[in-house]
């Protein structure tokens, strides 16, 4: 049984998450994360003014990217480009919501391209991130 | 459509400066690291044995995991105008194997005033060795 995304099944215009998939950031994510990439950053080991602690800006190719796993296309499938506007870093504490929405599909050498806008909004609908990923679909 | 209105100098940043070069060594471990962190267990890049029998011959990084170390070098350079208004444009052009070293160049191309504040636009590229991983632009506000 295959639980794949088609790329016959994507249309230009549709929501390709629907509802928003959410995503908690906690402690033990961005420790990880921090750890994981080396970030020695000083601000990433502060409280803000308002007693939060904030997210690698980064951070976001983890909750995006995240939240596309849920609806995956066939093996083989290829992260071509990817373009992100960090409105804000996300806080610890924080529960994050991201949508996609299928911007425009074509062919190119024989292969499938999807690309797709992304925005991520913490639980109150302030934007975090948004962004742009070009992925060349796997093969049926 | 916004305008902009190109300078040459501002803020102490100049047309033309180069931003601190990041070089960091990628071995499997970090690349293990990396997909605990994110969640993507992909076998291409935490199972040698499946990764034998890919394109790529081996195990190669998640690209992302470059784009974790040009936000290193944005936040080292810039915190502010990065997490808070950053922008980031790249093509991805090439695997990171275990033991490479990836290379983080960029230099600021245009400084641009507009409607809301000032940026930075700056070329970005990655390298191992020679060869290109990453190519793109990345925005910062200064």
């Amino acid at each position: 049984m295959s639980d794949f995304v088609t790329y016959a099944s994507l249309v230009e215009g549709d929501d390709f998450l629907n509802p928003p998939v959410p995503f908690e950031v906690n402690q033990n994510v961005v420790d990880w994360y921090i750890n994981a990439t080396n970030d020695t950053t000083a601000e990433l080991q502060e409280v803000d003014p308002q007693g939060d602690r904030i997210a690698p800006p980064m951070l976001a190719a983890v909750y995006v990217i995240d939240a596309l796993r849920t609806r995956v296309g066939p093996p083989g499938g290829i992260h071509a480009k990817q373009r992100f506007k960090l409105h804000r870093p996300a806080k610890i504490g924080e529960k994050l919501y991201t949508s996609a929405n299928v911007l425009k599909l074509y062919e190119r050498k024989g292969r499938n391209y999807v690309e797709m806008t992304t925005e991520t909004k913490n639980q109150t609908g302030e934007l975090i991130t948004s962004g742009l990923i070009t992925r060349i679909w796997g093969k049926e | 459509m916004s305008s902009t209105n190109e300078l040459e100098q501002f803020n102490g940043f100049s047309v033309g400066d180069d931003l601190p070069q990041l070089l960091e060594k990628v071995d499997q471990s970090m690349i293990d690291a990396y997909a605990d962190a994110s969640g993507d267990v992909n076998p291409l890049h935490v199972d040698p044995e499946f990764a034998k029998t890919t394109i790529f011959g081996g195990t190669i990084a998640h690209g992302l995991l470059t784009l974790a170390f040009v936000s290193r070098v944005l936040s080292a350079w810039n915190w502010q105008g990065w997490a808070y208004g950053g922008e980031l444009d790249i093509v991805f052009l090439g695997p990171v194997r275990p033991g490479d070293t990836v290379r983080v160049c960029a230099k600021i191309d245009a400084i641009e005033q507009r409607e809301d504040s000032v940026y930075a636009r700056c070329s970005l590229a990655c390298y191992c060795g020679e060869k290109a991983v990453v190519k793109g632009t990345v925005i910062s506000k200064i």
